[in-house]
């Protein structure tokens, strides 16, 4: 209101117009230079968004003709076992890997908060794991993991207890894939968490020390409370990324079958939702019911976003 | 309407396929080398390389690129043939596996009995010849390999439990699936910790491969409730029960180990199992030998080369098509990549009839081949893999969660109907 009446009243509306559009034209350089990212994003972003949408409607094997299907896809979803078992493994994985990681994360970002030496050294080796080859990285826990020969059961073994059928057990084969993710991001969480710490003012905890407080007591009522925004955004981080886990059973359970690729392995205890979604789409080519998966897996994470949101909003408030 | 659907599909589909094209071909691809340009693809040891280069040089009238594909093949076939563009190749393999899901789309394809294949048909066995047909009778894929199925299992580990060793005492004495788990059952109590059978859906899927028909039908009906399937079903859960499987999956640490140590002491399996058996426990060389296996010959796996219908000069690509895969070329395709042969004439030549020193010296042909010639025509329906998926989560439910073996079924029939109804199948 008040920044129209402080203008010329006959000119805006007489130039707006032509501005606008002349704007634009005499910043085409600036345009031209960010359009690469709009132009990529519309094309393997937003259209296969749109696409799968459309495709959900349908059925298609990915060369014939597509045939109208109206809900039918989701209909089936809602009562197919497999999808519901891979949604129950998604969150148990997720439950099982996201935890342990984010706890040890923390602890390792307040040791390395505290040393002195080779700082550098001990955040690199965290954050190796991050930067690996996820499909290396899952071979080798696949031989770590395996029942006559691996590591786990050899060191299990050591101490007299019961080993474990770690690839073939559903369990097992959860935690398996959870280890694979705990240890490529406990160390990104840490180095994010150790960015956080270095902002807590070192006057909080010299006061806590002159109180008498210990390490632990410290640990808890100041860099916990201080870190809690920092520790939201690795939950919902790891929210998002945990409930699309997908290359790390793919690769570990994915190729003991050449009849049914990808299904998850033994009894199908690994299979992901976005996995399963993988395999009807590109293994059975059901190019409809894989997108009619991808579309209820997005709403799931939606949920999960809402569920997340209303706790940081009521929090704030 | 119809028109502006397939547009809206070509468009989706083109911005998928060139993503995929940027990362696993050359420059070379593509039909842009010129107009006598052929594009062929198969995968790393789907051919005899040494036969695919001597077909370049051979065939000079074309000029013949081929292309090793890595990855998933029919994924990178399917999206290309979508986007309906020049990437298309002219010449494609076929994985065995994936061919049935090719065959609604025939019209894709030459039908290779157009081009004159028809004279070449009593070169290969019928039953595979039958296999790259659609029902309609149109020839979509030339045979590249087989795999008959056959019992591999180790000398030592059959003396140690008193069974005979000898090929030919083995296929008599184990002739039936009974008399095989009654030997299985004889081992376990001689040598404790030895398993006959590696996991149920191996046996499970070799019965199922050696009866004439599989989980749907010519008509599209799905028959995977009735008793053809329920038999392999109850010789796969008495495995189990019997306690003589080992529960190692195919190519897994285990599974190799329990090759090398003897303790997983017989496989039954596809000839192509032979190469894995070797990589897997090349310590136990000499030790091993292959009979005829039980209940029958089934076949897992092997190969097709088709022509698309966008190459352009049809009658040369099946000249070249028909050189590759002649007897003389299948006897290198097995000699440089392990593939069987589709041709009986192949079986008789020295490239095939050699001792195997790691049989032992057998002659394992004499085996192979006899095999290769019974195995079953069944109908193989676009969807079979799917519909069979239930049937091995179960097996595996019950193999290690000890599911009980009546809801195991019960589960594994409801839970494939219910995938049959959804991919269309009554």
């Amino acid at each position: 209101m008040r920044m129209t009446l402080q203008r010329p009243p006959e000119t805006v509306p007489a130039r707006s117009r032509p501005s606008g559009r002349r704007r634009v034209l005499s910043h085409w350089p600036q345009y031209l230079a960010i359009s690469p990212f709009f132009l990529i994003f519309a094309v393997f972003g937003l259209f296969p968004v749109l696409f799968s949408l459309y495709l959900a409607f349908h059925q298609w094997d990915g060369l014939g003709e597509m045939r109208y299907v109206g809900l039918q896809q989701f209909r089936f979803l809602l009562e197919d076992s497999t999808f519901w078992q891979s949604m129950g493994n998604t969150f148990i994985i997720w439950v099982i890997s996201t935890v342990p990681m984010l706890f040890m994360a923390l602890v390792i970002a307040s040791l390395l908060n505290s040393t002195v030496r080779f700082t550098a050294f001990y955040r690199i080796a965290y954050f190796i794991p991050n930067v690996t080859s996820l499909v290396a990285m899952a071979i080798f826990f696949g031989a770590v993991f395996s029942t006559n020969f691996g590591l786990v059961n050899a060191v299990l073994h050591a101490l007299g207890l019961p080993t474990g059928r770690w690839l073939t057990e559903p369990l097992g084969m959860k935690i398996a894939v959870a280890s694979v993710m705990t240890w490529q991001w406990t160390g990104y969480n840490a180095i994010i968490y150790l960015a956080g710490l270095q902002t807590i003012p070192s006057e909080l905890y010299e006061a806590a020390k002159v109180d008498g407080a210990g390490p632990v007591q410290i640990f808890f009522r100041i860099t916990v409370p201080m870190l809690r925004p920092i520790i939201l955004f690795t939950v919902v981080v790891s929210t998002v990324t945990g409930l699309q886990s997908f290359t790390e059973p793919q690769v570990l359970f994915g190729t003991n079958t050449t009849l049914n690729p990808n299904t998850g392995g033994p009894g199908q205890g690994a299979l992901t939702m976005v996995l399963y979604f993988y395999h009807q789409a590109f293994d059975n080519r059901n190019f409809g019911y894989g997108a009619a998966i991808a579309w209820l897996v997005f709403v799931v994470i939606m949920l999960f976003v809402a569920i997340n949101w209303r706790i940081v909003a009521r929090r704030s408030s | 309407m119809e028109l502006s659907r397939r547009r809206f599909i070509q468009l989706g589909m083109a911005s998928a396929a060139m993503g995929g094209l940027a990362a696993c071909s050359t420059s070379t691809s593509g039909g842009s080398g010129g107009a006598n340009a052929m594009d062929f693809w198969y995968w790393t040891d789907g051919l005899s390389k040494n036969v695919v280069d001597d077909a370049v040089k051979r065939f000079t009238e074309v000029s013949l690129k081929p292309q090793q594909i890595g990855g998933n093949f029919k994924e990178k076939l399917v999206t290309t043939m979508a986007s309906g563009g020049k990437f298309i190749p002219d010449i494609t393999g076929i994985k065995g596996e994936d061919f049935a899901s090719f065959t609604p789309q025939a019209d894709r394809f030459q039908n290779l009995l157009d081009l004159g294949a028809d004279k070449l048909a009593d070169q290969y066995l019928e039953w595979k010849w039958k296999k790259g047909m659609t029902k309609d009778g149109k020839l979509i894929g030339l045979p590249i390999d087989i795999g008959p199925t056959a019992l591999f299992y180790r000398r030592d580990m059959f003396q140690k439990a008193g069974l005979p060793t000898e090929p030919d005492q083995v296929a008599t004495q184990m002739s039936t699936w009974d008399d095989y788990f009654a030997a299985g059952t004889q081992l376990k109590n001689a040598v404790p910790g030895a398993f006959m059978v590696s996991e149920a859906w191996a046996v499970f899927n070799i019965a199922v491969g050696q009866s004439k028909a599989r989980y749907i039908d010519e008509n599209e009906k799905f028959i995977g409730d009735q008793d053809h399937i329920r038999h392999a079903w109850d010789l796969a859960a008495k495995t189990i029960q019997l306690g003589i499987d080992a529960k190692s999956q195919a190519n897994t640490p285990d599974w190799n180990a329990g090759l090398t140590s003897g303790n997983l002491s017989s496989l039954t399996g596809a000839a192509w199992v032979a190469v894995d058996i070797k990589s897997a426990a090349s310590g136990t060389s000499g030790k091993w030998g292959v009979a005829k296996g039980p209940g029958g010959t089934a076949n897992i796996g092997g190969s097709f080369l088709a022509i698309t219908k966008e190459c352009d000069k049809p009658d040369e690509a099946f000249k070249i098509v028909s050189w590759i895969l002649s007897p003389e070329n299948q006897a290198k395709g097995f000699t440089d990549s392990a593939l069987f042969p589709s041709t009986p004439a192949t079986y008789k030549m020295s490239a095939l009839t050699g001792p195997d020193p790691f049989f032992d010296n057998q002659v394992t042909i004499d085996v192979l081949g006899k095999a290769a010639a019974e195995i079953p025509v069944q109908y193989e329906s676009p969807h079979d893999q799917e519909v069979s998926a239930p049937y091995q989560t179960e097996l595996t439910n019950m193999e290690s969660n000890g599911k009980n073996a009546v809801d195991a079924w019960n589960d594994a029939v409801a839970e494939a109907k219910k995938v049959a109804q959804r991919v269309g199948v009554s």
